[in-house]
């Protein structure tokens, strides 16, 4: 039942005021920010609210009349913020993929290039590799316990001390394995990763070089229990676990949208943190992740490596196919059935050791699906996990 | 090493010839870090600046607690530093070329320098000039993400703000600049 267009309005009032309320409080406390604006006849004219948090404000707001309805209690009687607000409204909308929410730090490499090259290179001591290990740091992070590995990477839980303290995931070429190929890979990885930005995806904050020159990067740090894990541990309802689900579905949308397949969905890499506000599952280890367009990725690096890549449960039968390296966003939409199948299930369409036993064939076998579930649904023992 | 702490508590005072003299400083320190970079590796796109101004700040301020302002400064003139010499690059670039006229100016991929070409960055570089005259502290906010690489985090207590605010400032310069960028475009 859709509520009526009064409520939408009273809703979008309450909204209004509650923002309009929390401006006013904020002011009191930072005090006013050069919130003046120039008037058509040249005069200044002071708003009330400072037109950057009318626009950040607006600019969240999805439903136009719920805008609307804002810049006019906002701006209140004054044209000049009204039309200022409105045509940074504009500008945004055009603005795409211009100064993006992270801009990429090549700008400043360039920079930093440009200064090197004017001066002769410095003849230093030759550096013996440290191995790196808890306690060990790395610019402004210390490395505190390792928390992963694979790939071509190892990843720490690392504490960030400067400009502020907190925990990061911190990832580094595994000793050993800087080749020019793998580091390639790794830089690729770091900037595919680079290009998303969602709230359901651990994001990378920071990349860097030791002191021997090994890559790393910076992510942010999630934590949580794995997405199965966490559904049954908190009987979560099938409601509740499809609206987990639709959130993961958007953010592998969204890492499609920029070109970039996961190849690893499955549930040790969804891990689900959840606090009184919400329950958040977020995607991480886009760690094979490659980018399908763009100047970031080396085709020669995947078939050269021949790794087989992801785990049997949760590939799909084109990228179990050996050698196979066209595939495309359906191998990551194969793997989220996989994933709903088994969160409405409690078990995967296959099991694992069958699929080691059988081999693919039996995948492509439709008959073996429907009886497994059939059963499990039924079973009083799934009944009681879900309720 | 005190030499440069009492730079920046000269600045933090308010003195402007201290954040002058801070430039050459910082930036010879970032020169120096960038080159011993380049020795040890031939890939440079694992040169990572902000890593490096950090590297820069403990070298010459060391480890013990400085305050916020302090820190500000320092790393607005290494911002400052950065946006220099690109700015210098690209004049030369653009100077060299002169009479030639080069295809539509493309902001949307200013942020990756091997396609970003000079002309749209001396573009963007006026339009943030002329936003530090209307507005300072979001042109700084800009500065700091986009020459240095800082997060919203990183950059808010940077420059002493909540994070908020620097979404805020961020949103607003971000729309700001674009549409000063498509004024100065039509007028050319």
């Amino acid at each position: 039942m859709n509520p009526a267009p009064t409520e939408l309005a009273a809703t979008a009032q309450r909204k209004t005021s509650t923002l309009l309320a929390s401006f006013r409080s904020e002011l009191r406390i930072e005090g006013s920010e050069n919130n003046w604006l120039v008037n058509d006849d040249g005069g200044l004219n002071q708003s009330e609210y400072p037109a950057r948090w009318i626009l950040a404000e607006a600019l969240a707001m999805r439903d136009p009349a719920e805008r609307v309805l804002f810049l006019s209690q906002a701006c209140g009687p004054n044209l000049a913020l009204r039309r200022e607000v409105e045509e940074l409204i504009e500008a945004d909308a055009e603005a795409g993929q211009f100064l993006p929410e992270q801009p990429g730090a090549s700008v400043a490499q360039a920079a930093l290039r440009g200064a090197a090259e004017a001066l002769a290179p410095a003849r230093g001591p030759a550096h013996t590799p440290i191995a790196e290990e808890p306690g060990s740091r790395i610019g402004r992070y210390k490395l505190l316990e390792k928390i992963g590995e694979g790939g071509c990477g190892v990843v720490y839980l690392a504490e960030q001390t400067e400009p502020l303290r907190r925990k990061v995931a911190l990832k580094i070429i595994k000793l050993g394995m800087d080749t020019k190929v793998v580091v390639a890979r790794f830089e690729a990885e770091r900037q595919a990763l680079a290009l998303m930005d969602h709230p359901n995806i651990a994001r990378v904050l920071d990349a860097g070089a030791t002191e021997t020159g090994r890559p790393y990067f910076v992510m942010e740090l999630v934590q949580g229990r794995k997405i199965t894990q966490y559904c049954d541990a908190h009987r979560v309802s099938i409601r509740q676990r499809l609206d987990l689900f639709m959130q993961v579905c958007r953010a592998v949308q969204h890492a499609h949208q920029k070109g970039i397949i996961h190849r690893d969905l499955k549930p040790s890499n969804i891990l689900v943190n959840g606090n009184d506000d919400a329950t958040v599952p977020k995607v991480i280890d886009f760690g094979i992740a490659k980018a399908t367009e763009g100047r970031l990725t080396d085709d020669t690096v995947f078939t050269e490596l021949h790794q087989f890549i992801g785990t049997p449960a949760y590939v799909s039968p084109e990228q179990a196919d050996l050698g196979s390296v066209d595939i495309d966003t359906r191998s990551d939409i194969y793997s989220l059935g996989v994933l709903l199948y088994e969160l409405l299930t409690g078990e995967t369409p296959f099991d694992h050791q069958e699929l080691v036993n059988m081999g693919l064939d039996m995948m492509r076998r439709p008959s073996g699906l429907g009886r497994r579930s059939v059963r499990l649904l039924g079973s009083a023992r799934w009944r009681r996990r879900i309720s | 090493m005190s030499e440069v702490i009492a730079i920046l508590d000269r600045a933090a005072q308010g003195e402007a010839e201290a954040a002058e003299e801070l430039l050459p400083l910082v930036y010879g320190e970032l020169r120096k870090l960038a080159a011993a970079r380049m020795e040890n590796e031939c890939d440079t796109s694992t040169l990572q600046p902000t890593a490096l101004v950090h590297e820069a700040w403990l070298r010459l301020v060391g480890r013990d607690q400085q305050p916020w302002k302090n820190r500000a400064y320092f790393f607005a003139a290494a911002a400052e530093a950065m946006r220099r010499i690109l700015i210098d690059r690209a004049r030369r670039k653009q100077a060299l070329k002169r009479g030639q006229r080069g295809p539509c100016l493309d902001f949307d991929r200013v942020d990756v320098a091997a396609e970003a070409d000079e002309d749209s960055l001396l573009a963007v570089n006026d339009a943030l000039e002329k936003l530090a005259a209307h507005d300072p502290q979001s042109a700084e906010l800009v500065k700091l993400r986009f020459f240095i690489g800082l997060d919203y985090a990183e950059a808010a207590v940077t420059l002493g703000i909540s994070e908020r605010s620097a979404k805020r400032y961020w949103s607003y310069a971000r729309a700001w600049l674009y549409r000063e960028l498509k004024c100065a475009e039509w007028s050319r």
